[in-house]
């Protein structure tokens, strides 16, 4: 039983590693994430890969929808834009060291973050989605055009590069797991951080009533764009580590699908909390492959029975954000909470 | 100029049809406030329960055979051996098939209302009172159960369905220009001209209008004021299913039956932001703008273009008007 | 009543507004209104539901622009400055429903206030190391001493805001406002809906802040007890037009007033200065 925890200063009170169950939770987490790589099958680690770049990406959603309150339908674009700008920086040149174009194609993203944010000057919640969708289908269909496709490929993809660590390079899932894992865990405590100081909560107060931020000295619409262009960021630096990932990407990867994965993982999760994310992603990229298990357990691996694969896992994301919505719209995170609240006074109460 | 006047003419038929649909989703914004993402897969299922009724039913063995080919001796008097392609033989084909277009019609009105009801009823009301957000991001949801079910149960591509009224060239002249057009364009202008039109008037004069457009402004006054209003929702919805049904049965007949209906809808939603979210007159403009506008964009710049136009288009009126041509701007009190 | 201004400005304007007009379409909401706030006085605008008294916060704290007259703050010409442009120069105010963080504690609401005085750095901030840990800790201090301890917050300041009684919602947007540290403190409606006593601890604390640090205070209330009570001066608006100005003992003999209160100034005057005492 933990009844409660006792601190004696400001400064304790203001941790977030303070208390031991969290403390030990990260080390714990942290090992287990280490250790993973070397007991794993390489399909597992490819999942484990693909979860870890999604994890990235939420979180930077997180930050717009959950943290600052604005939609966005459109973070798919973001995600084009990084895997495209590092596909484009190793064309041109080949040999840049991946956190350089990491970095850039972070950049880059941002940049079209901010240009995304424009029309939240103006408009918010549902005209700030449909804003956000559109931009989607605009970025895809300037991709696919063909005075980019020696960068782009055009409809057709392009084949992408592998890091190149000092003449090493990344080829096996579990080399490129240890180049995505350190990235995704970094950029996690980052906005964890950013969201207790000054700036992160500047953002909180506007999703939460925004002319009540605005006479606290809280500058809107500069906030706004900001919030957009480190939510593009992550997703740019999503879109580069994916680049490196997968052998190839298409344009059709990174659309309004995309976009709505990416909010479905948020819902799931639950928004504005650092873990949301992380139990979202999970939850969600794991479902099409339990029911791959599933449907080969029925059918006894009979190939034509996939079919029904592919439109059951969008039946079954669907009816998971209606389901998250109607009956746990706070998301896995408040389970979550639940569970240790239930744990902290257990046997005495509920 | 000829060329001018012909993309004209096709901006302002996809331009209507882009009104038929857009209908539903105002309807439902009106009474419910909840901005409808999915409607354009509540279509695409219209369009699939028409194709059901109108082709797979009549064509199967329990059927009587005159549900699939109804020929009369008089009717094939009538077309005798008019050549093809002219207006009697497409009158002909279009009177024998008219036996399978009501069936499916009706089937398709019904099949639809059936499910925009459970939708409302299952989906929707649980979330009454829920953010704006949740709303939405329910019908995002709603999105992918259609399409995944429509997956599932009809795994046909691309079939013909037969089209609502007679499809024969009409060829005509303008300023003594050479223009041409399908009949068939015209009657499902004609159709969605209707449907639009009939539908602002019952807003306007009937009391179930009236209990709309009350709901609309307040819903709990509405309420107190002893307006049933989860009835106003079932009727929005009810609206909203029946005319998407129309609508996907012509988008069928015009495109093939394709998931890609799905994504016309989401196109007809950036147009109707343009117009204004609560405003029928303003949504007929865009829509008409928008048909306009991809057409001529498909004369100059090519079909890819056009594809966007309603994007771009939205994007633009939404920094310039954040709501829309004529939508009523909500005043947040401090 | 008693005050203790700040050393050197006794006396000295800190806002002035002069000749605002403010109109939505047709209607007036405000019509050549003028008057001044000296340093560490409390001002109350008072009038009918109606009169355009938080339309005149509004146009002073910047969510509406006046279409004629000016807005001084310290000598400096604010009229069209931006809301969180004024925030920073030292304007706060609260507001008459609610405004609360609603998904915040109490401590974080009240750390908001803090927002224009910080200077943390994104990257600083992101990998909280130096500064961003320090000037956190600092003002997390600072907020226990001067806000929370003197407001009597410390039993909820981990509350969520949503679950606390109105008498205390009230309280910590009171709390939040003063993070700022302001110099001028507008306060909209601070003791409506609440009982007696809720009311007299609302006034005392007022009272506490204009003691303590000298802040001016504009305050709009329906309560004429407490205006009566507390304030230095009164600004009566009625449909937008000031009719009165003065000490409370000048407004509560002022038959203009005594007829936006009452109607008509037939009736017997003793009778209206019992309705306003």
């Amino acid at each position: 039983m933990i009844t409660g925890h006792f601190k004696t200063d400001y400064s304790a009170d203001e941790g977030i590693w303070s208390i031991w169950p969290k403390r030990w939770g990260l080390v714990a987490a942290l090992i287990a994430l280490a250790i993973f790589p070397f007991i794993a099958s390489n399909y597992a680690l490819l999942l484990a890969g693909q979860i870890g770049i999604f994890i990235v990406a939420v979180a930077g959603l997180n930050v717009l929808i959950g943290y600052t309150g604005l939609m966005s339908l459109g973070h798919g674009a973001f995600f084009a834009v990084g895997a495209y700008t590092t596909v484009a920086i190793h064309h041109e040149w080949p040999l840049t060291f991946p956190l350089i174009t990491l970095v850039i194609s972070t950049v880059v993203t941002a940049a079209f973050g901010v240009l995304f944010g424009l029309p939240s000057l103006r408009v918010k919640g549902l005209y700030l989605a449909v804003a956000t969708l559109s931009a989607n289908f605009i970025i895809l269909f300037l991709i696919e055009q063909e005075w980019l496709a020696e960068w782009t490929g055009g409809v057709s993809g392009i084949e992408t590069p592998n890091a190149v660590f000092f003449g090493y390079e990344l080829v096996s899932q579990q080399a490129k797991y240890f180049f995505i894992m350190p990235v995704m865990v970094l950029m996690l405590l980052f906005a964890q951080n950013l969201f207790r100081t000054r700036f992160g909560r500047a953002l909180i107060a506007i999703r939460d009533k925004d002319y009540s931020a605005e006479i606290l000295g809280i500058a809107l619409f500069s906030h706004k764009l900001k919030s957009f262009a480190i939510s593009a960021a992550y997703c740019g630096a999503a879109g580069s580590l994916w680049a490196y990932f997968f052998p190839a990407i298409l344009p059709e990867d990174f659309g309004l699908n995309m976009s709505i994965t990416l909010v479905v993982c948020l819902v799931a999760g639950g928004m504005g909390r650092t873990l949301g994310p992380i139990f979202g992603t999970i939850l969600i990229l794991l479902v099409p492959e339990m029911l791959k298990i599933v449907a080969a357990a029925i059918t006894g691996g009979d190939a034509t029975a996939q079919t029904w694969v592919s439109p059951t896992r969008d039946i079954l994301f669907g009816l998971m954000i209606i389901g998250f919505l109607i009956f746990e719209p706070m998301g896995l995170v408040n389970i979550w909470d639940r569970f240790w609240r239930f744990m902290s006074r257990w046997p005495f109460a509920k | 100029m000829g060329q001018f006047i012909q993309y004209m003419i096709n901006g302002v038929i996809s331009g209507s049809l882009l009104a038929l649909v857009a209908l539903g989703i105002v309807a439902v914004f009106k009474a419910t406030k909840v901005v409808n993402f999915a409607h354009g897969h509540l279509i695409l299922f219209g369009a699939y329960f028409y194709f059901t009724f109108s082709v797979v039913l009549p064509d199967a063995s329990f059927m009587p055979d005159w549900v699939s080919s109804w020929e009369p001796a008089w009717l094939q008097a009538y077309a005798g051996n008019a050549p093809m392609f002219s207006p009697r033989a497409a009158i002909a084909s279009w009177v024998s098939d008219l036996p399978r277009i009501l069936l499916g019609l009706i089937g398709a009105l019904a099949a639809n209302a059936v499910l925009a009801l459970m939708i409302e009823r299952f989906v929707m009301r649980p979330l009454l009172g829920q953010s704006a957000f949740a709303m939405i991001l329910s019908t995002v949801g709603l999105i992918w159960v259609l399409e995944g079910s429509a997956g599932l149960i009809w795994t046909a591509e691309a079939e013909q369905v037969p089209a609502l009224g007679p499809n024969f060239p009409i060829r005509f002249q303008l300023f003594d220009q050479n223009l041409f057009m399908f009949s068939g364009s015209l009657v499902n202008l004609l159709v969605a001209l209707f449907l639009f039109a009939s539908l602002m008037l019952v807003l306007r004069y009937t009391r179930s209008g009236v209990a709309i457009r009350a709901t609309a402004e307040d819903q709990s006054t509405a309420y107190a004021m002893g307006i049933n209003v989860p009835r106003v929702f079932s009727t929005a919805w009810l609206v909203a299913s029946t005319t998407g049904a129309v609508a996907g049965a012509i988008l069928a007949s015009r495109n093939g039956l394709s998931p890609a209906i799905g994504l016309f809808g989401l196109s007809v939603l950036a147009v109707v932001l343009m117009g204004g979210l609560d405003s029928f007159a303003g949504v007929l403009i865009a829509s008409m703008l928008v048909g306009i506008l991809s057409s001529m964009a498909q004369w100059k710049l090519g079909g890819g273009v056009a594809e966007i136009v309603p994007y771009v288009a939205v994007l633009v009126v939404i920094l310039i008007r954040p709501h829309g041509f004529m939508g009523q701007e909500e005043i947040e009190r401090i | 009543m008693s005050y203790i201004p700040l050393p050197g400005r006794e006396g000295m304007t800190v806002l002035s507004v002069t000749q605002a007009s403010l109109a939505f379409g047709g209607i007036k909401a405000l019509d050549d209104v003028s008057f001044t706030a000296e340093s560490g006085q409390i001002t109350a605008i008072i009038g009918p539901n109606g009169a355009g008294k938080t339309s005149l916060f509004n146009i002073i704290s910047g969510f509406y622009k006046p279409q004629q007259g000016r807005i001084l703050f310290d000598e400096q010409d604010i009229t069209h400055l931006r809301a969180d442009k004024r925030a920073e120069l030292g304007i706060a105010r609260t507001f008459q429903n609610i405004a609360l963080f609603r998904g915040m504690s109490v401590l974080e609401n009240i750390k908001l206030g803090g927002h224009t005085r910080l200077n943390t750095g994104f990257w600083s901030a992101g990998f909280f190391y130096g500064e961003a840990r320090r000037e956190e800790a600092r003002l997390r201090a600072e907020i226990e001493r001067e806000v929370i301890d003197f407001l009597e917050l410390d039993h909820i300041r981990k509350a969520p805001v949503a679950a606390l009684p109105y008498g205390l919602q009230k309280r910590v947007e009171l709390g939040r406002a003063l993070a700022m540290k302001p110099t001028v403190l507008l306060l909209d409606e601070p003791v409506a809906g609440m009982n007696r006593e809720e009311t007299e601890d609302m006034a005392r604390f007022i009272l506490d802040i204009q003691a303590r640090w000298g802040t001016t205070i504009l305050l709009v209330e329906h309560d004429m007890g407490m205006v009566m009570d507390i304030s230095n001066q009164v600004v009566v608006l009625n449909f937008g037009r000031q009719i009165a100005l003065g000490t409370p003992d000048q407004v509560q003999a002022n038959p203009a007033v005594i007829e936006a209160y009452l109607g008509t100034s037939d009736r017997s005057e003793t009778k209206a200065e019992e309705a306003l005492a």
